[in-house]
């Protein structure tokens, strides 16, 4: 019986955890290196701050540092960091009195979601701005749905991505994001009417 | 329409990029044939633009070498637990008032006693004594002497 195959980055990965764990500083150094752009641009989506954004993917890291022992390799480093740092996220949010990812009702027991038509920004807006008025709409969404949008859509995580970062089903997955994109529309037009069109 | 409700329902998977090309097929061919389905579609299509890509991501300078440090440091990361309330018993609300009076009384007597300590009087002031006024205090004094030894002498 052979061991598992593994993706080159992988392998490298599950090297500089074993060298870690040996003690070597710059092996964990080089582990934040390759994944703290990501960890960032996960956590900008929850925090229009940089500081705030620091101590979220600093809490990530150091969390993960504590638990390195616990990594058996079975997922990759990455889907590993990244389910941290959404825990993170989401203990920070909740800290911070946001209701809790999982404490929401499942969207499908909570009724069809109305379906709005929703225009796209116009031309002129620049991406900025049009950055600003999405997060703001975002922020006004109850986590549970608010974290299915940022994941596909920003993070651009495929469905069972989803799922396994958020421990539930495809379907749920799917019925998520159906609801979190009406509501992200329904907000959107309560937010900035002008958006609506004739 | 029974066809496009259930064509509508994969809209979205199907942008996504989550359907198998045996259930996409199928969808893009009723796309192409009904104009509220392609509609709906270019709805759901309009939202993603407002979830475009932002600049790149900014990492402070230093940042891994500062947390595998911090790591290595003992540091948890754990945000700090919050200072534990201290239930005030009846005993130590009455030791707490018994200090306040106590040192409120202290203040009072001390004030009282560095107010009866000061010179009373409106011409020996401390504060006001020059040298020149000293000097003609001393000349009046020698003069007082001078004239008590002269009538001493005298009798």
């Amino acid at each position: 019986m052979g061991t598992p195959m593994m993706e080159p980055a992988q392998a490298e990965d599950s090297q500089l955890v074993q060298e870690t764990l040996a003690g070597n500083r710059m092996s964990f150094q080089l582990l934040v290196e390759r994944y703290e752009s990501r960890l960032f641009s996960l956590a900008r989506h929850y925090t229009r701050n940089p500081v705030d954004a620091e101590d979220i993917v600093q809490e990530a890291f150091l969390k993960a540092f504590r638990r390195l022992d616990s990594f058996d390799g079975r997922s990759s480093f990455y889907t590993w960091i990244y389910r941290i740092a959404v825990n993170t996220v989401l203990d920070v949010m909740k800290r911070r009195g946001r209701s809790p990812v999982q404490s929401a009702p499942d969207p499908e027991l909570v009724g069809e979601a109305r379906p709005v038509s929703c225009p796209a920004p116009d031309a002129e807006l620049h991406t900025q701005e049009v950055s600003e008025i999405t997060h703001r709409v975002l922020g006004e969404l109850p986590e549970i749905f608010r974290t299915a949008l940022v994941l596909r859509e920003f993070e651009e995580l495929s469905y069972q991505a989803i799922a396994d970062q958020l421990g539930i089903s495809i379907g749920t997955v799917e019925s998520r994001l159906f609801r979190a994109r009406a509501k992200f529309k329904q907000k959107l037009l309560s937010l900035y009417p002008e958006f609506g069109g004739a | 329409m029974e066809a496009c409700k259930q064509q509508q329902a994969l809209i979205p998977s199907y942008l996504d990029g989550e359907l198998s090309e045996a259930q996409a097929a199928p969808l893009r061919k009723h796309l192409l044939a009904c104009q509220d389905c392609r509609n709906q579609a270019q709805g759901e299509k309009s939202l993603k633009v407002w979830f475009q890509a932002e600049g790149p991501v900014v990492v402070p300078d230093g940042f891994a070498a500062r947390i595998a440090r911090r790591a290595f440091d003992g540091d948890t990361g754990e945000p700090a637990a919050p200072m534990p309330v201290r239930e005030e018993t009846p005993i130590l609300r009455f030791v707490l008032a018994a200090t306040s009076v106590a040192a409120a009384v202290l203040l009072i007597l001390a004030v009282t006693l560095r107010s009866s300590d000061l010179p009373s009087s409106d011409r020996l002031r401390a504060d006001s004594d020059s040298p020149q006024q000293l000097e003609e205090v001393l000349r009046e004094l020698d003069r007082v002497n001078a004239v008590a030894e002269s009538e001493a002498r005298r009798k």
